[in-house]
């Protein structure tokens, strides 16, 4: 009997409460008609009510009482408080999202060279130890010097208007030159010492910070490849050179307002080249200037035999490298959503699914070439498995911003494979000696992310309506716009047949005046006492390594 | 050899970037920008690392 009432006192107490809220029969058909605008008086703005003083010295527990009109600045003090006023704090209240969003963003990938330092010098020998660390220190200044000098402003120097931070208006001159009957952009030419141009402007400050972080992860990614055997003062000069130059050109051209980023507005190429945040210009730039380093450099002593059979040279901690690769993932959550510029208006909370893609990628890419090797070697490869995860990354860092998870899961599968088959082809095929994988990592899966973009883009994101001056989401092959693929593959094209000469050509140089290896002893005996003048490990005793000669 | 592979490298470029005005179709387009990565990779792989491995360290 009991038991009978309480059932249906339960299916009453549900039903009820399922009718209560189920929508009076038509309602929902029949939207309320919306309200019309009420226009906001000078006088309605002053009545607003700030707590008052012996309220708010009791403090504020519960945060209500803190940011209210009291805190919105008023022009003029005799006036008061007027409707120009709210509306100038509201604009103000936006740039300032998007700065502090920028800003962050730059802080974390800046920390990423935390993470290159330890996954380079895990990969390396105990005995080049120092070295390695010092170069991924070093790199930090030297390619900061040379952009601020020259590397900005080449970029940036035409950009035009960056609404996110406020227009950035003093970035307005591009050189360009005319070919096939269009203006082709090449290379900025204001913002030298962040000062020429009337570039003494906190939006470009901003600006400056965040790009900066990038070129410097593609400098440190030659470090890696040319490990173990790069003269310190020929890194110093090469990495001065790239900062300044290589990465700075290949970034105007499609990031700057340059030629590439123009192939949509003049060739009708989709949305001209697409690259979101940087597998082009920051990973590819770095991948494929690290293999005209290696092919320059050669291999280490060791590292192939009499008959040109590879040996495999180990690394000295996987620890240090994979708590590198955490730490990459970790940054890279600055380098993808960061590229928005801004967390507030124009499209920009599309930030979460950005985030999102990129962790599933190097989800993706880390399991597929954790599978790839165990069933290829028997043994899930601990230092391949990073790298999955970072090629994952790498390949999600251009498309990042215009596809969705099923794209970004299978960018980052193929990712995976790719590095695994890449690495055994540079070492085994190519004879190319890459300590870390670089080429790998970053060259090839840089160029597949690239590539990707004119595949997966679905055509759903809409940053303020246009892209590279184009109306229209940005839209790849699979989803009905084969002439974005088209734009990509030029991309791809300057990446390797332009960014890998002009790297190539101001190495020879290098070569000649200062000369790129160390000397066999030096490289026998492991650079931190030659180079550094201190062991990374002082008081370890150092064996020879396993590979003969190592 | 090195010379030339420079010169091979950077003319696959050119080759790709005057695919926008040598064909007006997508497919001829793709089609010059594939000719030009080709040539790229072949002046890399084909010529200049080729030459850097005739005298490669391990064969001193």
């Amino acid at each position: 009997m009991k038991k009978g009432f309480l059932i249906i006192s339960t299916v009453c107490l549900l039903a009820g409460d399922a009718l209560a809220q189920a929508p009076a029969p038509g309602a929902a058909a029949q939207p309320a008609p919306a309200a019309a605008p009420v226009p906001i008086s000078d006088v309605e703005v002053k009545s607003v009510e700030a707590p008052k003083a012996d309220v708010r010295a009791k403090g504020d527990p519960d945060g209500s009482l803190t940011g209210t009109v009291a805190d919105v600045p008023v022009a003029d003090a005799k006036k008061g408080l007027t409707i120009a006023d709210v509306i100038n704090q509201v604009g103000q209240n936006k740039i300032a999202i998007n700065f502090v969003w920028t800003l962050v963003a730059g802080f974390l990938v800046m920390f990423m060279q935390a993470g290159f330092a330890l996954v380079e010098t895990g990969l390396c020998r105990a005995k080049n130890a120092n070295h390695t660390m010092m170069m991924n220190f070093v790199v930090y200044a030297v390619g900061m010097l040379a952009y601020w000098l020259i590397g900005f402003p080449l970029q940036m120097g035409g950009v035009g208007a960056v609404a996110n931070l406020g227009g950035t208006p003093p970035l307005n001159a591009e050189h360009t030159i005319t070919l096939f009957g269009k203006a082709f952009g090449i290379f900025g030419k204001n913002g030298f010492f962040l000062t020429q141009g009337g570039t003494y402007d906190v939006g470009v400050m901003v600006l400056f910070l965040f790009h900066m972080v990038f070129m410097d992860t593609a400098l440190t990614i030659v470090t890696g490849s040319c490990a173990e055997r790069w003269k310190f003062a020929a890194f110093i000069v090469s990495s001065f050179l790239m900062g300044a130059f290589t990465y700075p050109l290949f970034a105007n051209w499609a990031w700057g307002g340059g030629w590439l980023a123009n192939l949509g507005t003049n060739f009708g190429l989709g949305k001209g080249y697409c690259d979101f945040a940087g597998s082009g210009v920051v990973h590819a730039v770095g991948g494929l200037s690290a293999l005209a380093m290696s092919i320059l450099l050669g291999p280490r002593i060791g590292k192939y035999t009499r008959q040109g059979k590879p040996n495999v040279i180990p690394g000295h901690d996987i620890v240090l490298v994979l708590a590198g690769c955490f730490i990459l993932a970790f940054g890279w959550f600055g380098f993808n959503p960061g590229s928005t510029l801004g967390a507030s208006g124009n499209g920009n909370l599309r930030i979460g699914s950005i985030a999102v893609n990129t962790m599933l990628a190097g989800m993706a890419g880390s399991l597929s070439a954790m599978l790839y090797m165990w069933i290829r070697y028997g043994k899930p490869d601990a230092s391949m498995s990073g790298n999955g995860l970072l090629a994952g990354l790498v390949a999600i860092t251009a498309p990042s911003g215009f596809v969705n998870t099923v794209g970004a899961t299978m960018i980052g599968l193929v990712a995976g494979v790719l590095v695994c088959l890449s690495v055994e082809f540079v070492d085994r095929v190519l004879k190319v000696d890459d300590p870390v994988g670089a080429i790998s990592v970053h060259g090839a899966n840089g160029l597949w992310g690239v590539i990707s973009v004119g595949l997966f883009a679905d055509g759903k994101s809409n940053y303020g309506g246009s892209w590279n001056g184009v109306n229209g989401s940005v839209t790849g092959l699979f989803y009905g716009d084969a002439s974005q693929l088209v734009a990509q593959l030029i991309g791809v094209a300057t990446l390797i047949g332009f960014v890998f000469t002009l790297t190539f050509v101001l190495n020879l140089v290098v070569e000649f005046v200062v000369g790129q290896r160390v000397s066999a002893k030096a490289e026998l005996e492991g650079l931190d006492l030659p180079e550094i003048g201190a062991l990374g490990y002082p008081e370890f005793e150092l064996k020879a390594g396993v590979v003969k000669g190592a | 050899m090195i010379l030339a592979g420079i010169v091979v490298t950077f003319l696959g470029f050119l080759i790709s970037v005057s695919s926008v005005a040598l064909s007006s179709s997508v497919g001829g387009r793709i089609a010059v920008v594939l000719i030009g990565m080709a040539v790229s990779l072949f002046g890399i792989i084909g010529l200049l690392n080729r030459a850097y491995l005739r005298n490669a360290i391990w064969k001193k």
